[in-house]
């Protein structure tokens, strides 16, 4: 019975129709950026204009060292704030999932996070500047004078809820007499996370990571207001020059950048075939249970 | 399966007692009030600039707009052995708050704002006022354009490059002739009805009612705003189709309008690069249209004096003027840059070299008492045309 | 004694708790702060020297309430595609596409936006201009006479703000459908359930959180969003983020822009309030309408 149902779900039309919604809405979300790829190549002077093929602007952006130093800038930031919004949201998306749902505790800490998603960036960024000031010069506390540090805070902090509530949304739920299990079997609290709690909630940190790495990447307004000399990040840089027209350079960079996070995600995908194996045991685990 | 129980997996059985409710709520405590004593430390003194003393340091840090310098003479200047940190913002608000947020220590030594805005900036000691002595090529700059009404004497600024606010329009599908800003008004509300765009700045769009009606567009009078919000939201605003300066180089190649509010050198830029350039046509209009001017300044707390002297009067020789023209397509201002780009075949000199009773009759835009009631009339405007 | 200790929540995540009150909360009550302040000249942006509530009233105008409106269609329009587009295609990820290919389809999602969200916007621009290859194409097969004309609509201004939006959808809820697992579905199929029913009581059901998380991360900060309403959809784009910005950056007045910025995230808390009661509401006669038809079945 169970083989033929199996069976039948592959071959039939529902099945196809999926698949074929899934292929339009993987072109709807690419065709812009295969636009931009196209016009790369464009030797005008204005992006969107077409004038001729060639690879000048790749050459020119190349040579541009304030494209350059704002592309490091960002690469640098959004790694930073992948690492410890990620670090962060785990812990905090575990802490929710495992505690009394309905709890004050639990709802101040939803509520809190909340607030992070429900404020405007224009807001953002106007209060964190001068917190940023009143901490790094006043206070005196000096590491928060550096703009790496400003931008990874900043961005950390945006995204920390995103990466909490999905962590809670794959751990809610999901059984705890696995740890139970291993605490009976004498198991140290630190290698219950490491072996089980962990690996359960992989799927979930690693989209946290992605989501996280993403936002930071895109993150425009508040940095323009955080930033120091220094560390213009790539997108305040476009921003600023959307006022006098933006180059094809805009569109190498765009395209490179793209190639350099498809390679990344290369070899987050090798990692993820290894580790999803144990996932997958577990689910047989409970399923046996 | 309560949530102590389960966390106990997680939280060493011990500590978990040693965790009590008090102890969290004051480490809140704690928190907040450290960051309520910081924020009111009343610190508000300023970082002073050092003075310039005859050697040029190896680094300077400069604050523009995105893309406004030409990287070959940046790449040039880099070569007499002072490394450029050339960082972007997109507003001179953000310039502002920039540098009142920070009190001089920015650490931005050369910076590029607006003119209209000197006179707050100053008055706010944003800026350095300049030791002439160090601008030697200051003299290279047409008096035209020295001497600002918002900056008489360039006590803070120099001019880096200028620019006038007119309109284009496709001639294909407007065939009457158009030379005043109530020729504007007039096809906007007609012939181009839901295909203009204007300016997202409320000085530009309101000084259109100004000029059209003979009033000084630096106005504060109440009347003459009154007056100016009535036909702006109510006649002018149902058929405007974008608020949008961006929207001027991308409208012309791609059809996108048939008349636009614009800068000069942003209807130059697409004209050059349109299919049909012939169709479009640029009014600078009467009777009068702001003249707006970047310039180079110094802020309060710069660190690399005579850095920043070099680089602006290195800016200011025509060689680098004439690049500089050529790469963001503005007139600098410097004397001989005009007679460079007629030899140099550079096109259409006439949408950035106007003829001189065009500039003469020219008003500088000017930050006024009026400025949020522009703002508000702006933003009934876009309320309007959305609806 | 026991009643006293703090649950797990707090425990565990009190760092990350700290970390968002630190340098979030803290400089919010700045703005709140803020809002009560005046700006005393031209050239000054903000005191507090004097605290008031005038700036709410000043703030509340009609300009303001339809600016609101305005943004709030867009934002529950908006929302509702990202999720009739979104679900199939998570389900498609989550349960009907070869396993070993789910992580990458999943990163896949998220690298467009890995680009700009300017160069995303402006290809867009030139996808959807009149004089475009879209435009043309359309024209040749006859689907649209004269040039495509979609440019600073409102359709444009929905086409952008989904697609900058999509994958926040997508991604919650393909956690939420992943977790729900093959041996429920499995399990129901045994029990005699055909896959229609089977969607409807187990899978969604269970992937409920995830739509609500998606649909949250969606339309919260699509209402505070403007800009690519703006490069798209020209004054039909009209948001009220703009009303905002333009408070803090070319009026300068600091204690206005704040009393706005309070007001917007009260009205969008209010919002979500709405829809989550209607949510409860309709929950409620679903699961009602449910227990009459399990009985019949089970007589």
């Amino acid at each position: 019975m169970r083989e033929s149902t199996q069976h039948r779900k592959r071959r039939d039309p529902v099945h196809i129709a999926l698949a074929v919604w899934g292929v339009l809405v993987f072109i709807f979300l690419f065709l812009p950026i295969i636009v931009m790829i196209a016009y790369s190549f464009n030797t005008g002077r204005l992006l969107a204009s077409w004038e001729g093929f060639g690879f000048d602007s790749y050459l020119s952006a190349i040579d541009n060292p304030i494209i350059r130093g704002s592309v490091m800038t960002s690469l640098g930031a959004a790694f930073g704030a992948a690492i410890l919004s990620t670090v962060l949201g785990t812990l905090g998306g575990i802490a929710l999932a495992r505690s009394r749902v309905g709890s004050l505790s639990v709802l101040l800490a939803t509520g809190l996070l909340g607030i992070t998603l429900f404020t405007p960036e224009i807001v953002d960024a106007v209060s964190m500047l001068p917190w940023f000031v009143s901490l790094g010069t006043d206070a005196g506390i000096a590491p928060l004078n550096n703009g790496m540090v400003r931008l990874v805070i900043a961005h950390a902090v945006l995204s920390v809820a995103v990466v909490t509530f999905i962590v809670r949304a794959r751990m809610q739920g999901l059984d705890a007499s696995l740890e139970e299990a291993a605490a009976d079997l004498y198991a140290t609290p630190v290698k219950r996370f490491l072996q089980i709690t962990l690996p359960v909630a992989a799927p979930a940190i690693w989209a946290g990571a992605l989501m996280s790495f993403t936002l930071s990447l895109d993150n425009t307004i508040i940095s323009s207001f955080i930033q120091v000399p220094g560390s213009t990040p790539w997108p305040v840089y476009i921003f600023s020059a959307l006022r006098v027209g933006l180059r094809p350079e805009i569109a190498a960079v765009s395209t490179a950048m793209f190639l350099l996070t498809l390679f990344a995600l290369f070899v987050v995908a090798m990692v993820l075939r290894r580790s999803d194996q144990s996932p997958e045991e577990i689910a047989k685990t409970l399923a046996a249970a | 399966m309560t949530g102590t129980e389960g966390l106990r997996a997680l939280v060493p059985a011990a500590s978990v007692g040693r965790i009590s409710r008090r102890a969290v709520l004051s480490g809140f405590v704690v928190l907040t009030a450290t960051g309520a004593l910081t924020s009111c430390s009343s610190n508000t003194g300023f970082a002073s600039s050092v003075l310039p003393d005859g050697k040029v340091e190896d680094h300077l840090n400069v604050y523009s707009w995105g893309d406004y310098s030409d990287p070959g003479n940046i790449a040039k200047f880099q070569k007499t052995g002072t490394t450029v940190q050339l960082d972007s913002f997109g507003s001179n608000e953000e310039l502002i708050a920039k540098l009142g947020a920070t009190r001089g220590t920015s650490g931005y030594d050369v910076v590029v704002p607006t003119g209209s805005y000197i006179p707050m900036m100053s008055a706010n000691g944003l800026l350095q006022e300049l030791d002439h002595s160090y601008l030697k090529n200051i003299e290279n700059i047409d008096p035209l354009y020295r001497d600002q009404s918002w900056d008489r004497g360039n006590k803070y600024s120099v001019c880096k490059n200028w620019g006038t606010t007119g309109y284009v329009y496709d001639s294909r599908k407007i065939t009457r002739e158009m030379t005043s800003w109530a020729d504007f008004l007039e096809v906007a509300q007609n012939e181009a009805s839901k295909n203009v765009s204007v300016l997202e700045d409320p000085w530009e769009v309101t000084s259109m009612y100004f000029a059209a009606n003979g009033i000084d567009p630096n106005t504060t009078k109440k009347a003459d705003l009154d007056a100016a919000e009535e036909f702006l939201v109510h006649k002018l605003a149902p058929h405007i189709k974008a608020f949008n300066s961006s929207a001027v180089q991308s409208g012309m190649p791609e059809e996108t309008f048939v008349l636009m509010q614009a800068f000069n050198g942003d209807v130059r830029q697409g004209i050059l690069v349109a299919d049909t350039p012939d169709a479009w046509k640029f009014v600078y209009p009467t009777p009068t249209a702001n003249i707006w001017m970047d310039t180079w300044a110094i802020a309060k707390g710069a660190q690399n004096m005579d850095a920043a002297y070099a680089f602006i009067d290195f800016m200011l020789e025509p060689e680098t003027s004439f690049r500089e023209l050529d790469y963001i397509g503005y007139n600098t201002g410097v004397i001989g840059v005009e007679k460079m780009a007629k030899e140099r075949k550079f096109e259409r000199p006439d949408l950035v070299f106007p003829p001189e009773e065009v500039v003469k009759r020219l008003t500088p835009g000017q930050v006024t008492s009026s400025a949020e009631r522009l703002v508000a009339i702006v933003n009934r405007m876009m309320a309007k045309a959305g609806s | 004694m026991k009643r006293k200790k703090i649950d797990g929540a707090t425990a565990l995540g009190f760092p990350t708790w700290a970390f968002v009150v630190f340098f979030f909360i803290m400089p919010l009550l700045l703005v709140l702060w803020y809002s009560f302040g005046y700006k005393p000249d031209l050239f000054t942006a903000h005191s507090n020297d004097i605290l008031s509530l005038d700036r709410y009233a000043e703030a509340l105008d009609a300009t303001f309430i339809g600016t609101f409106w305005n943004t709030l269609k867009i934002g529950v329009i908006g929302t509702f595609l990202c999720l009739i587009i979104a679900v199939p295609f998570a389900y498609w990820m989550a349960v009907k596409l070869d396993p070993k290919w789910r992580a990458l389809a999943l990163a896949l999602v998220l690298v467009p936006f890995w680009t700009n969200f300017l160069v995303r916007t402006l290809g867009w621009q030139i996808i959807l201009s009149p004089r475009g290859f879209l435009s043309d194409f359309l024209q040749n097969i006859g689907l649209i006479d004269g040039r495509l004309d979609i440019l600073y609509t409102q359709t444009a201004v929905q086409l952008g703000v989904v697609y900058n939006y999509l994958p926040l959808m997508i991604l919650p809820l393909y956690v939420a459908i992943d977790r729900a697992g093959r041996p429920l579905r499995e399990a129901s199929a045994d029990l005699g359930a055909n896959r229609i029913r089977t969607l409807f009581q187990v899978t969604l059901p269970l992937a409920a959180p995830g739509i609500a998380a998606g649909s949250l991360l969606v339309f919260i900060p699509l209402m505070g969003d403007y800009i690519t309403a703006s490069v798209l959809g020209g004054a039909q784009g009209n948001m009220i983020g703009q009303l905002v910005a333009s408070q803090f950056n070319t009026a300068q007045n600091w204690a206005l822009g704040s009393a706005m910025a309070v007001l917007l995230m009260l009205f969008i808390g209010v919002a979500v309030g709405v829809c989550a009661l209607v949510a409860l509401v309709i929950r409620y006669f679903v699961r009602r309408s449910r227990r009459v038809v399990f009985l019949g079945g089970a007589a």
